[in-house]
């Protein structure tokens, strides 16, 4: 059985559009291969790179929170991003443990 | 997503409504589906899928198409009998565990609004209380004044409408003396081997926090063992 574990980021999301900041919301839409993360899990990130909640176990928070913060510089609605673990970057911005993650950005217009 | 959308979400969750969140990635365009709702035409096309996810509580992209489901289910409730000391650390678990949570005492002096902020606290005995509250097979029960005035009337109407879990505070001896009083009252062995007394899982601590979580611990493995 299945208790909905909600982390309450869509109210905190509230919040903050209440406070009048810029609010994207990230949500993990796929996952491939050993991901921390499973798909619903959300995050947060107003236009200062504050960030709550997360979509990994810290591994691609900090890539996630520039994406955000360039969609709301563009002013786009959303977005589609994909992380999996490359050679170059892995110790940077990727997945340690080897997986795949398929995360979907959006604006709280 | 639009503000009134985010908006009604959080109202949706907050009066426990099962419901989905369909966003077509592709456009950016989401909407709530409800069964028996109708959508707009692009989610329409995929009602079925949708519908389907719904009814497995699952999150994920509908195959070959670029719509994600999302499930909001209703909480799992918990009811404590005794609005004791442990029960303050349960409640402040529950929270981040999201479980919704009622606790039952008749005593009025340990069911206090000061004690217990922003919780539901039906101050009557259990035999009234439960007919205040729906509970199913997928409801859990947390006993804890080991007063079998008290305590009884709940394990016994927790043991017949078959909750998941079923827990009771108290020593070896107050447990072997409860089961010996449920077996009196014609509940099967199976039925009283069915409840976690002394409740919780082994961790060695003996205050009131590290009790709460040894008691939520074996909660959520139970949950997850269903």
């Amino acid at each position: 059985m299945k208790n909905s574990f909600d982390e309450k980021i869509l109210e905190e999301a509230h919040d903050w559009v209440k406070a009048n900041q810029k609010v994207v919301l990230a949500t993990v839409i796929q996952t491939w291969g050993s991901s921390p993360r499973q798909v619903g899990s959300r995050m947060i990130v107003n236009e200062k790179g504050d960030f709550s909640g997360s979509i990994s176990g810290g591994c691609v928070e900090s890539a996630v929170v520039r994406e955000c913060i360039g969609l709301i510089k563009d002013n786009k609605p959303y977005k589609k991003i994909e992380f999996k673990v490359s050679n170059e970057s892995a110790w940077e911005v990727g997945l340690a443990c080897g997986g795949e993650i398929a995360v979907y950005l959006e604006q709280i217009i | 997503m639009k503000h009134s959308q985010l908006k009604e979400i959080i109202k949706k969750k907050a009066s426990k409504t099962e419901f989905a969140i369909v966003t077509n990635l592709g456009n950016g365009l989401s909407e709530i589906y409800e069964p028996g709702k109708s959508l707009s035409k692009e989610f329409e096309l995929h009602k079925d899928q949708i519908n389907n996810f719904f009814k497995l509580k699952k999150n994920g992209v509908i195959e070959k198409t670029e719509i994600f489901v999302e499930t909001y289910i209703r909480p799992i409730k918990v009811i404590i009998i005794g609005a004791v000391h442990i029960a303050q650390y349960l409640v402040d678990f529950a929270k981040s565990l999201n479980f919704e949570i009622s606790i039952i005492d008749p005593r009025g002096y340990f069911a206090s609004e000061q004690r217990f902020p922003d919780m539901k606290i039906i101050n009557k005995w259990p035999g009234e209380a439960f007919k205040e509250i729906e509970t199913n097979e997928n409801s859990a029960l947390i006993a804890l004044t080991h007063d079998p005035k008290i305590d009884d009337p709940a394990l016994q109407h927790a043991l017949k409408k078959k909750f998941y879990y079923i827990g009771a505070l108290g020593s070896k001896k107050t447990h072997a003396n409860r089961c010996e009083r449920l077996k009196v009252a014609g509940f099967s062995d199976t039925q009283i081997q069915s409840i976690h007394g002394p409740i919780g899982i082994k961790l060695g601590g003996r205050s009131a926090p590290e009790i709460a979580l040894s008691i939520i611990a074996q909660l959520v493995s139970e949950t997850y063992k269903k």
